[in-house]
């Protein structure tokens, strides 16, 4: 069979009935081959830091891809029940089919990544990548600088020296001022 | 419960289901909602680190989405369309009725009203949006306005079918290689607009080089 009679095989079975899960299903599938990819390829970022996204990535899709297929044809399923007029339950069908589908995109997915994801990386051996540096911690600011006293050659009080009494016995000028006034 | 059986069985999500193009745009909106949603509830993440990732993944979506709805939709809808009229269907019966898939589109929308009448009426009523103001009939041919006379019209499948197609590859390549490659250029600018990024100093390129003190 030539490449035309699949496509337009393809394309009449689509404009009969081109069901919501098709594209998504099929969306879905490529991003868990090229987002791993990618980020394999990704040459800025270290080994451990790659392998732990391109898995997580994959794993995401990986669970999408039944999820989406699951709740279209459970949704669709429900139609048939519910209706008795042929035409009617056909739309019903479609129409449960796409609500299924919207479904696990807005809850079904993302909560069984946050609880199926962690434990599955945790199994395989594979902890988050500690960040280079902690982000609450303050790094492009400047520790306050000392100032310049300035030196006044008439003036001996301006000069940044110990006083006699405090040069030797610096206890007095330490420790909690806790009880002094 | 009235309620919910009428949009079970509304004509017009059954319309959005059945197209590609609306229903991922659709599913793409959710997503956005969905991700950051889950992310924020999320009790074993720092608050800082949830905002930072939540903005992320809203980001990735929204760029997508804008991305797949203003490059990739007008694209392969006009491109596949004729591509399929010229080489795949190029002796089929069908899309010589049809110049491009915003009048094969019309034409469907009607041929799914199931009144004959409503159908007519509708033809006759509407009017194109150009400046001579022509009624819509005007662009239908004998053969259309023929078939939507009929009581079980002819929907050209095979139209519909390649416009579908189409639509899936484009949605396909759109959304899974070529609007992550955008929005990874978009994200970042995006987050230190936010404030939710540090702007790289530029100073730490001379402070790695200065190692003499």
């Amino acid at each position: 069979m030539s490449i035309n009679n699949i496509i337009k095989k393809t394309c009449k079975a689509l404009g009969e009935n081109n069901k919501p899960t098709y594209v998504v299903m099929a969306i879905a599938t490529v991003k868990g081959i090229c987002r791993p990819l990618f980020t394999m390829m990704d040459k800025t970022e270290s080994p451990e830091t790659k392998k732990y996204t391109a898995l997580r990535e994959g794993l995401t899709e990986a669970i999408a891809i039944p999820a989406y297929w699951g709740c279209g044809e459970m949704a669709g399923k429900l139609a048939s029940k519910c209706f008795e007029d042929k035409h009617l339950a056909s739309r019903a069908k479609t129409n449960l089919m796409f609500i299924g589908v919207c479904t696990a995109a807005l809850f079904v997915i993302p909560a069984l990544c946050s609880v199926a994801i962690k434990p599955i990386m945790d199994k395989l051996g594979l902890k988050a990548p500690e960040k280079k540096e902690d982000k609450n911690l303050d790094i492009n600011s400047q520790a306050p600088q000392m100032t310049k006293t300035p030196i006044l050659q008439n003036n001996k009080t301006a000069l940044n020296y110990y006083s006699r009494a405090g040069m030797f016995n610096n206890n007095i000028y330490s420790g909690m001022k806790a009880g002094r006034i | 419960m009235i309620g919910l059986t009428n949009i079970v069985t509304s004509s017009q999500l059954a319309s959005i289901a059945q197209n590609t193009t609306q229903s991922v745009a659709l599913e793409t909106t959710l997503k956005s909602i969905g991700r950051p949603g889950f992310i924020l509830i999320d009790k074993d993440i720092d608050s800082n680190t949830k905002q930072y990732a939540a903005a992320k993944e809203f980001l990735y979506q929204a760029t997508c989405l804008a991305v797949y709805m203003a490059l990739i939709v007008p694209v392969f809808r006009k491109g596949g369309f004729k591509f399929a009229k010229e080489k795949i269907f190029k002796n089929t019966a069908g899309f010589e009725n049809f110049a491009n898939v915003k009048e094969y589109m019309h034409y469907r929308k009607l041929a799914d009203n199931p009144s004959v009448k409503n159908r007519i009426q509708t033809l006759d009523k509407e009017i194109l949006t150009d400046a001579n103001k022509t009624l819509v009939r005007e662009k239908y041919n004998d053969t259309l306005i023929k078939e939507l006379h009929k009581e079980t019209p002819d929907k050209f499948t095979d139209v519909k079918g390649a416009i579908e197609l189409s639509n899936i590859i484009g949605s396909v390549l759109g959304l899974a290689i070529f609007a992550p490659q955008v929005s990874h250029a978009f994200i970042h600018p995006a987050l230190r607009f936010l404030g939710l990024e540090e702007k790289k100093q530029p100073q730490q390129k001379d402070q790695q080089l200065d190692t003499t003190v």
